[in-house]
Parts: structure tokens; sequence; C-alpha cells
């Protein structure tokens, strides 16, 4: 899926897989810190976004 | 090429004649030069209708799901592959098709073709590698290499790899050393140069679905564009939908496709939707070794679990 | 841009990481706010179409965890 996307120009960063278990609260917050900043450093996406306008 | 469909008609006209099948699937000529398209014949006698050249780019493979009693159809490589996949994902049974594989020797670019006239072809003949194709003001001599469709000049697989009799001898196979140079052209790009070149891809795409229609490999019974509650993607030419469509359909197709190139022969407004397709065969490649529709007693790589597949993009 | 602005659309498993996520709230720790979140009933519920809808509506990224 991720390589689908990226091959039609989607960032790689914006799309992202984990396995997490339920007691694993700090490596939950760990992943959501490590994702955000990728998409940070993105910024916002303009692709494939529908324009219901 | 004319040894060949002198061999098929006769191998259907034996089968419906002792009553081994009840229907041949095969190509017929069409209304203008150029388009064959898909007949079924019951009767011995329709047998002369069956023809067999370099324009037959469709895939028979689509035609032969939910038949009753044995049918034959004539198989290229390709659409051998497609049957491989329909057994696999059993949509038909192997004992009830009996297949008349034809060795390929590639089809033709029509479109390529017709752009070399301004006014419309009113006839068309091939002899071995020369073709001749006339209009009311010209007529030209061409050589199939250099017309040849994308996907077959790539075609690593021309003999049926399944096949009840051949219609012909086996035909030399090619092995290419880079067998996806136009996914690895636009992977070289950078981000937004790629989406440039899928926007402008399909940016003349009319949503007619008839890629969808030529692929033996679409058969679901609503389709996703057709589903309605919820409604995954608008209907309209708008490009999201659009680009939605185009993604979701070479999704389905992952692990599955078999370059065979009637998705594009079908298309209207000459869209190469394969640029999608590709880039999933060749991640299918890469990852797990795949290429769809060779070998039946193998499941393909996205419906089966083995504890060695590829699972670094997994946080 | 607005950095408060990030959109992370996240399908979280109910057993596994949605697990996670409410015992990291539970156990009061911070994680940036930039994810929403939706709770799946098993990651087998993951659809290739819920992550194409997701960008449709203007996320800015999708994280599926199991
Ligand atoms: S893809 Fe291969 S088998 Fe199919 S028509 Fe082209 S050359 Fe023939
Ligand atoms: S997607 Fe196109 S090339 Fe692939 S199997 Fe379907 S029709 Fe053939
Ligand atoms: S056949 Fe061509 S125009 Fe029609 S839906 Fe497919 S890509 Fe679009």
């Amino acid at each position: 899926m991720g390589n689908l996307l990226e091959h039609m120009g989607i960032e790689r960063d914006r799309i992202h897989f984990s396995w997490i278990s339920s007691a694993e609260a700090t490596k939950f917050v760990d992943v959501v810190k490590e994702i955000s900043n990728k998409v940070r450093a993105l910024g916002p996406n303009k692709k494939l976004v529908k324009d219901y306008n | 090429m004319d040894t060949c469909i002198q061999k098929i008609r006769e191998i259907a006209f034996q089968l419906l004649d002792k009553k081994e099948v009840e229907r041949v699937i095969g190509f017929s000529n069409g209304t203008i030069p150029m388009a064959t398209s898909p007949i079924t014949i019951a009767s011995k006698q329709d047998t002369e209708k069956l023809v067999f050249n370099s324009t037959c780019g469709l895939n028979l493979a689509n035609y032969i799901r939910q038949q009753k009693g044995k049918i034959a159809v004539i198989a290229k490589g390709c659409d051998s592959r497609n049957i491989v996949t329909h057994i696999i994902e059993n949509q038909v049974k192997r004992d009830q098709i009996y297949i008349i594989g034809v060795p390929c020797k590639g089809m033709i670019n029509k479109s390529k073709i017709k752009a070399l006239f301004e006014d419309d072809i009113l006839k068309f003949d091939e002899d071995g590698d020369t073709l001749t194709v006339e209009s009311s003001s010209k007529k030209e001599t061409l050589s199939k290499k250099e017309y040849l469709r994308d996907n077959c000049r790539l075609c690593q697989h021309k003999n049926p790899v399944i096949y009840d009799i051949l219609a012909g001898d086996p035909v030399k196979e090619q092995v290419l050393d880079v067998p996806y140079p136009d996914v690895e052209k636009i992977a070289a790009l950078d981000a937004d140069a790629r989406w440039i070149h899928f926007q402008e891809l399909t940016k003349n795409c009319i949503r007619c679905y008839a890629c969808r229609n030529a692929c033996p490999l679409c058969y679901c019974p609503t389709c996703f564009v057709d589903e309605s509650g919820p409604q995954w993607v608008g209907k309209g030419q708008d490009k999201t939908d659009v680009n939605t469509f185009h993604f979701l359909r070479a999704f389905h197709c992952a692990g599955r496709c078999t370059d065979c190139g009637a998705c594009v022969e079908a298309c209207p407004m000459d869209i190469n939707v394969r640029d999608f397709t590709r880039k999933l065969n060749k991640d299918a490649f890469d990852m797990f070794g795949w290429e769809a529709g060779l070998d039946q007693t193998k499941r393909p790589p996205l419906d089966a679990y083995s504890p060695d597949d590829p699972n670094d993009f997994i946080k | 841009m607005n950095d408060n602005n990030i959109k992370i659309v996240s399908f979280l498993c109910n057993w596994c990481s949605y697990g996670a996520a409410d015992l990291a709230g539970v156990s009061r720790m911070e994680y940036p706010a930039d994810i929403r979140v939706i709770r799946i009933p098993c990651s087998g519920r993951m659809s290739p179409k819920f992550i194409l809808s997701a960008f449709r509506e203007g996320a800015d990224a999708v994280w599926v965890s199991g």
C-alpha cells in the first residue's frame, strides 16, 4: 500500500504501520512522537485530497 | 500466422464435432480493420469465423467464468496465466475448460498505427513480421517489431503455461535483465514529479471503466466504484476520484496481474493504466519472487502467510 | 503552516494499540495531540479504502496500528 502511494508521489512518511500491545504505553507514546515529528517535517498534505467546492 | 489459424479452426471443429466441448471462445473479425473481438461459437460450421492475428490483444480468460458445461478457450501466454489465476481463485475448474494454447508472437499497438494515418484505416494485413495498412489516402508497410505493445515487448512468458493442445510451435522466450524499466524510470523521479506524472497520465480518463471490464481479474459482483453505502469514491471526473479509482483498481490486482495489456487495449483515451499495476507486479516480484499465474499449486503472496514475509515496514 | 494543525488519522486495534493508548492516558503520559483516533474492532477490519478515504478527507498522514 505504502509502496504504490509512494510511487504515485505521496511521501512515504505519511503512512505508518506499527504493532503495539496493550501493555506498551511507552512504546505507544514513542511511536506517536516519532510519527508526529516526521509528518510535521513534511507539512500538510495537498495530494489526493478531495475538493468539495 | 496463417497456419496457426488453420490449426485453431481444425481443433475447434474437431472438439465441437465430437461434442467434447459445448462452446469455443476465440476471436473473430470485427466490423472495422484491426478490431478483432471475442466470439463464442457453438456450432462447428462457425469455426470459419475464428481468426487469430496480432490484433487479438484482449484477454479471453475474461470470458470463461460462469459458463455452463465444458468450454474450449484460445489462450496466448498471458491469457493462460490468467486462466491459472482463475483456477487458483476458484473461478473455474481446470477440468471444465479445454485450453487451446497459442505460442504468442506479440500483439500490436493499434493506437500507434492509427496515429500514422489522418483518415480511417480500411485494410490491415499481416504476413510474418510485415504489416500492410491501408487507408483511402495512403498505404504503409510496417515492421511488426516496431509496433509491438509495450507489455508485449517486456513479456517473458509468451508460451502458454497450461494448455491441452498447442496450435503452433513454442516460441523462444526472452529473458530480460531489467524486467521493469518503466517502473524504474518513474521511481527515479522525486515525489512531486511522480505525482505530476500520474496526474498527467489520468487527466483524460472519462471513467468509462473499460479497463476494469476488459480485465480478467475484475469479477467482483459489485465493484467498489459502484458501492454506495458507504460511497468510497465519487463517480465523476473529479481528479481525486479518478486517482482513487485507479489506485484501488490497481491495488485489487496486486499479485494477480499478468501484464496482459487488455486494460490498456480497451481504454478509449489511450491511458497507460499499466503504470499503476506494473509497480505492484515489480513489488510482488522483488519481495516475494512472485509472478502471477505461473503455478497452479502455489498460493499468491497476499493470500498466504509465511514467517519470512518482509515486515520491516512495521514499527 | 501552523504546526498545531497536523492531522494524523490513526486506526487503532481495540485490543492492542487502543489499549496502549488507554494505558498511556491512565498513566498520564504526554504525547503530541496530532493524532485522531479511530478504534477498529481488530486490525483485520482495516482496509486500503480507509486509508484512501482518510487522505481524501484531508488527513496529513495515516497510522495503522495493531
Ligand atoms: S503479453 Fe506476452 S503472451 Fe500476452 S500478447 Fe503480449 S507477447 Fe503475447
Ligand atoms: S490489470 Fe491490465 S494487464 Fe493486469 S491482468 Fe488486468 S487487464 Fe491484464
Ligand atoms: S478505460 Fe481509460 S478512460 Fe476508461 S476508465 Fe479506464 S483509464 Fe479511464
